[in-house]
Parts: C-alpha cells; structure tokens; sequence
C-alpha cells in the first residue's frame, strides 16, 4: 500500500485564489469558469501516486456556456420561488426531477475531464440507474416514512385515553420511525456508491465494489449514539460555564439566571464588572470552541468510517485495491480550526485550509500499486457538455466520491 | 556551435499509463528534439509544439504530434525555452507571482466585496425595482395574503364600525400621499401567537394590501399613531422594498456561488451567516427609509411625528411584558436546559430586523421640531 501526495502549498494556492477572484471581480463574473479551470487543475496535478499524477483537462471555455445557462437557470429559480411562494414547491419538484440527469451528466464529464498518469476516467452508469437510484428509490423510502407516521397516528387515536398503552404507541412509534430512518439512509448510500463507484472506469479498468447495509448501519448508528453523547457532554458544559460564572460573580443573585439560555447569561454579563466580563469572555470563548470540537466529532466519525468502510471495499480490475485511513480525533480537529481559521480571517484563510485538509484527506488515502498502471491506456469517449457540471454548481449539488 | 539547452522529463504513448524516462533538447532557442529511453525521437520547430499554461509548481505537458506526451516539472526552463515563442499564456501566472498586485489584489477584492453589499446591491437592486412596472409588485404579492390568513391570521374581531372608520379615515386622508398606480387596500386581522398572545403588528405587501392586527389597534392610543404607522407601511409600498428584497437576495446567492465555487460544509456555514447578516442590513435600511417616508408624509399631512415615537415606545415595552410573562411562564416548570441561542426576539417581526428603537424615535422627536416650528419640510443630516 502505497499513500497518496499532495505537492501543492498553502501560499501558492492562496494567490491563485486570490488572482482568480480579483478576475472575477474585474469581469462581473464571466471569469468563473476559467477560475474553476485553474483551481482544479491546481489540485488535480498537485495530487501524486508514486511519481504520476492527477490532470484536469477542462479548459474554461468548454465549461463558458454551461455555466451561462447554469446561472441564468439559478437565477429564475430563485426569483420565482420568491415570487410565487406556493409554486415554489413546484419548482422544487421540477428540480428533484432533474436531479439525477445532472448528476449523471455531471458524473460523465468530470470523470471525462480527468487523467491520472495520462490514462483518462470514464463514467459508463446509465441513466435509468441514476433515476431508480437518485429518484425512485428516495421517492419509495418516503412514502414508507410517511406510512409509519400516518399508521402511528392512526393507532394514537384508537387508543386515546388509555395513557398507559399510548406511551407503548408512541415509544415504538418513534423507535420504528428512528429505526426506519437509519435504514432508509443506509439503503440510500448504499445504492448511490454502488451506482457512482461502479460506474467509473480508468481506461479500460472498472472500478467495482460492493457495500453491505449492516456495515453502513452499523456506522450510522454508532455516529448517532456518539451525537447523542455529545449533546449531553455540550450541555453539561453549558451547566459548568455557567456555574463557573456564577462562582466568579458572587452568587446567583447577582447573576440572575434563571436557566442557562444564551440570550438570559449574554444579557447577565453586561451587569458584571470589567475583570467579570473579561473572564466571562475568556471562558465563553474556550467553552465555545470546545463545543464546536464535539459536534465536529459526530461529523468527523460519520464521514470518516463511511469513507474508510467504502475504499477498503473498493478495487480496480480485481488488482488494485485501497484504502482509507481517516481517524476520527483528527479529522475532527482539522474540520474545527479550519472552520475558526476562515471564520476569524474573514474568509482569508480559507486556501491555506483548503489546501490542509486536501493533504490530510490525501495522505490518509493508500493504493496497493503493486500491479502497476503500465498496462492502462485511455478508452475512446464521445466528448461531453459542460451543462450538468455547471448546473450541478448553480445549484451545490454534491456529487462523485472524491479522493 | 549549437546551443544545446535539455530538459529533463518523462514520455508517454498516446492514452497510456506506462512512462519512460525522456528529454527535451532545446536547439538554438528555434528547434527541438525529444529523446525517449526505449528510443523514440521526435524533432521540429519549437513553435509547433502546445504546452499546457503554468500553474504554480505543476508538470507541464507538451502534445506531440501522434498524441504521445512529453511531461516535465521543470517549469522554468519550459518558460524560458517557449518564452520566444508565445506558445504559453503565461499571463495569469504572472499575475499570480507579483506580490505587489496580490497584495493590491487582497485589498481590492475586500473593499469591493465591501461596496458591493454595502452599496451596489442596494442601488442596483433600487434601479431595477422602480424600472419595472407596478405590475411586478402586484404579481409579487399574488396570493400573498391568502397564504397569510391560511398560516398565520384569524379574523379580525375588531368592530366593524371601527374598520370602516379607520378604512375610510386611510382613503380619504393617507392614500392621497401615494403615487396612483398603487391600489391601497386596508385589511384588519387577528394574529396571535400558541393562539394566546394576541400580537400588535402591520405589515404592507407590495401589492399596497396593508395589514394591521386586532392587537395594534387595541395598543394604538389616537388615530395619529394609526397613520403615523400606516404612512411607514406606505413608505415600504411606495419605495418598492418588497421587489428590491426579492432583487437583493438574488444578487447576494448569485455573487456568492461565483466566488465561493465548490461550497463546502464549513463554507456553507460562514456563508450562511454572511448572508443572513447582509440581509438584516438591508432590511434595516428599508425600515429606515420607510420612516423617513412616513415623518415626511406626517409633516404635510399636519400630523405630529412624534405619534411615531410614542407608539414605538408602546409597542417596545408590550413586547418586553409578553417577554417577561414568558419567562415567568417557564420558570415554574421544570428547569430544562433549552435549546441554545433561542433569541428573546421571536415576539413580533415589527421589532426584529428593525433598527434600534431609541435611533428611530430620535428621528421621530427631529421631526416633530420641525412639525412644532410649523415647518413643512425638514432637512435633517442623515447620521
């Protein structure tokens, strides 16, 4: 096993970010798609196996008239949703419907667009998949969620007034819907990696894998319960700051707080003295941040096993496998002061954490290249439109696995 | 003799994976030759050859003539070889290694990212609204208050001989202050809040429906204080602040998405707050301005504005009451820790997103100087 590189620097980055913006300033925007161009390719051709690497090949005019047709489209969606609030939900629909042709016609021309060791990807799932995947099936599991609701309703009233056995109604109700929803997601995943990883070819390899829903759930669950953990844990901390406050400030009375809600302890504070404040304001911050570290912690665990349990099942042509390595203290500590760092910076920051957390990813993600690429050789493709990618960008579609 | 200038690479066939080891011969600034180590060879003119642009420290790519790629990290020497030729745009990343213009260009991209939202939104958004016909107002306010009175109002309980004496009071005394291509029509609604707070409120759709709460009538203590808040819901009517919000808000996603790009999770949330923050601001402004319609259309209607200020204040310190029941409500229930940053705002949105009251009453008492002196106009410095 072999893990990637990632060559590129926070600094070289930054200033490709910040000429890229200043172009798009300078051109009311119709720089975009050659900044999207530069800023891909910078991370593509950054990224390193062995000495190979990534390319991206779009160039900015190829992606030029999809991104007009993109923007024009965002912008009459939100200027009629605002403008008819009822048919909003319509065009909602309409766009729930146009969700898996986006992503597929996304799918498509990105992997089309990318080379590694000269080789270039492919994306060969069909279309009818990308609707039972990314339509149908979220569309089925659904209705099955609005079923459970309407059928525990439906018992609630039967029952009503024996307080006993309603409780029983309403205790299995909510852990049936829980338990249906943890299923339904994972379900989901499970279907929508398949569809993407299977899909993608390398030249003339094929990327294959197959997902069991118990790992998935599995996964789910224990992130849930780590989340419910660390929903107490934060309140716990919310009671200790404010006892410490209160400790600090000589007693309740002066304090006033009646229960720890922020507006009550923010409106508290301006009546303490200057070393009072400046106490409290120390201590909210660090109180603060180690909030933040918990909830990215459920985040953290979440992502990072799916995408361990998901590379590691993943193979190319039957030879080259992977693997992904991620940790959850970690990641979660990278997610957190990235998130500090652009928010105190104003956004500054934001390539230097950028170009950290692409590093981690990368460095945490290994292939057993024992086989070798040599015998891979790029497979004739038609050329594809632009139109789904920038539509999928108008409108934040995540899509693809990434690395 | 020749001047021979070589660069170090790596060569592939056409599509393929495999790589050998390879160099670039420069010859005399004009000619090339590329030497593989499993013997290939190719030759020519410089100038023929495609090479990918300069990106900070990335393997530059020549396409050779049968699709077979020549790949090397030796980005100076590619420059330096090409330079002649203007076979590389190396514009952009000339840019990007000139310190002084990336520091020009930090502070260019803040001080228009600044103006942009602070003022050109604003403007823009101002322009296009009052370009478009009235029609547009009407549209953006279809339906409006049917989908009101479905989730949020109940029937007016209010008198109604005192509807139609505050109705008629609005037609014959107030609308005459609007242009005419706005039809004014009053509608009184009960609003009440968990069905047991009654809330004093009014609103003005762009359509010119105003909307005043049971509540509001109840708090309101002479019809001076009436018009003093209906002429402000007019001001809202007249300057068209529901389109430029609608204008407003597509500016700020469109902008946004094209500089932010690939959104991320801690993007989103930076931005979202961002966002949300810009918004407020604008809508601060609109109430503003719809006082200042409002204090104008008093001094000439021979209306106090002071009424403005004295109803600000009423409507200020109900909310608080409502807010300390509130408190008292749950203090006696078990102490649950709640849900963090509940704001003690969600009273009435006639409070939140306005600027502060004492800023807006000051400018009432300014006003009622000038209305006292028997001034028609006034001409206060903006702060």
């Amino acid at each position: 096993m072999q893990a990637l590189r990632f060559e590129g620097t926070g600094k070289e980055y930054f200033k490709i970010w910040i000429v890229n913006i200043l172009l798009i300033i300078v051109t009311l925007g119709f720089y975009y798609p050659w900044a999207k161009v530069r800023t891909k390719r910078y991370f593509y051709a950054n990224t390193l196996l062995q000495d190979r690497n990534f390319e991206y090949h779009a160039t900015g005019k190829q992606l030029f008239w999809g991104f007009l047709i993109a923007v024009a489209l965002f912008a009459v969606y939100n200027i009629l949703q605002s403008v008819f609030p009822l048919g909003g939900a319509l065009l909602a629909i309409v766009f729930v419907a146009a969700l898996p042709w986006i992503i597929w016609r996304s799918m498509k021309f990105n992997m089309l667009m990318t080379s590694f060791s000269n080789v270039r990807f492919g994306f060969a799932g069909d279309l009818k998949q990308s609707y039972m995947n990314f339509f149908a099936y979220p569309l089925v599991l659904y209705i099955g969620l609005a079923l459970i609701t309407v059928v525990a309703f439906f018992l609630l009233k039967l029952v009503q007034g024996m307080t006993v056995l309603s409780l029983i109604i309403v205790g299995i109700g909510v852990l049936a819907t829980l338990a249906y929803i943890l299923y339904a997601l994972s379900f989901l995943k499970k279907k929508n990696t398949e569809y993407l990883i299977n899909g993608t070819r390398y030249g003339q390899g094929k990327f294959s894998t197959e997902i069991e829903l118990k790992q998935l759930m599995k996964i789910a669950l224990k992130a849930i319960l780590l989340g419910v953990l660390l929903y107490i844990a934060i309140n716990a901390l919310v009671m200790l700051f404010v006892g410490l406050l209160v400790l600090a400030t000589g007693g309740m009375e002066s304090l006033q707080i009646a229960k720890p809600d922020a507006a009550n302890i923010l409106g508290s504070l301006m009546s303490l003295s200057l070393v009072g404040r400046i106490f409290a304001g120390v201590l909210g911050v660090l109180f603060y941040i180690a909030i933040i570290y918990l909830g990215t912690l459920a985040v953290a665990y979440y992502s990072g096993r799916n995408r361990n349990y998901i590379y590691g099942n993943t193979k190319l042509d039957e030879k080259i496998t992977f693997a992904s390595t991620l940790r959850t203290k970690p990641y979660a500590w990278i997610m957190m002061t990235n998130f500090l760092a652009v928010i105190f910076t104003i956004g500054l920051a934001y390539p230097w954490a950028k170009v950290r957390m692409t590093r981690y990813m990368l460095e945490h993600t290994e292939v057993n290249t024992e086989a070798g690429f040599d015998e891979y050789v790029s497979e004739k493709q038609k050329t594809e439109s632009s139109l789904g990618d920038q539509i999928g960008d108008a409108f934040n579609v995540d899509v693809g696995i990434g690395f | 003799m020749k001047h021979d200038n070589l660069i170090e690479g790596k060569w592939h066939s056409q599509g393929s994976a495999a790589q050998v080891d390879a160099s670039l011969h420069v010859i005399d600034g004009e000619d090339y030759r590329i030497e593989t180590d499993m013997g290939g060879r190719y030759s020519g003119a410089l100038k023929e050859l495609q090479v990918s642009d300069r990106l900070g420290n990335v393997e530059r790519k020549i396409m050779l003539e049968d699709g077979s790629v020549f790949a090397t990290r030796d980005n100076d020497a590619i420059d330096s070889a090409f330079k002649k030729h203007r076979k590389i745009n190396g514009f952009i990343h000339a840019l990007e290694n000139n310190m002084g213009l990336i520091v020009v260009a930090v502070v260019v991209t803040m001080v228009t990212g600044f103006s942009f939202f602070k003022w050109g939104v604003p403007w823009a958004s101002e322009k296009i609204a009052h370009a478009l016909p009235q029609k547009t107002n009407d549209l953006i306010a279809l339906d409006s208050l049917k989908y009101l009175d479905k989730f949020m109002f109940t029937k007016s309980k209010l008198d109604p001989k005192r509807q139609e004496q505050i109705r008629t009071h609005f037609r014959e005394k107030l609308v005459p202050y609007g242009t005419k291509d706005v039809s004014y029509n009053l509608h009184f609604r009960n609003w009440s809040m968990l069905g047991v707070i009654d809330i004093p409120n009014a609103f003005a759709l762009p359509s010119g429906d105003l909307i005043m709460t049971d509540k509001f009538v109840e708090l309101a203590k002479n019809q001076d204080e009436i018009d003093s808040v209906l002429f402000h819901e007019m001001g809202h009517v007249e300057r068209r602040h529901g389109l430029e919000m609608l204008i407003e808000g597509t500016f700020v996603t469109v902008a946004v998405m094209l500089v932010i790009g690939d959104v991320s999770w801690i993007a989103d949330m930076g931005v979202g707050l961002g966002a949300a923050l810009i918004s407020s601001s604008y809508s601060r402004k609109h109430e503003s301005e719809a006082d200042l319609f409002a204090f104008k259309k008093m001094l000439k209607a021979g209306i106090d504005p002071i009424a403005f200020s004295n109803i600000m204040n009423r409507l200020e310190s109900f909310g608080e009451e409502i807010e300390e029941k509130r408190k008292q409500a749950k203090g006696k229930k078990k102490v649950v820790v709640e849900k963090k940053g509940s704001s003690p705002n969600d009273m009435s949105d006639f409070m939140s997103s306005h600027p502060s009251t004492a800023k807006r009453v000051e400018m009432a008492k300014k006003y009622s100087a000038c209305f006292k002196k028997g001034l028609a106009t006034c001409d206060i410095v903006l702060p």
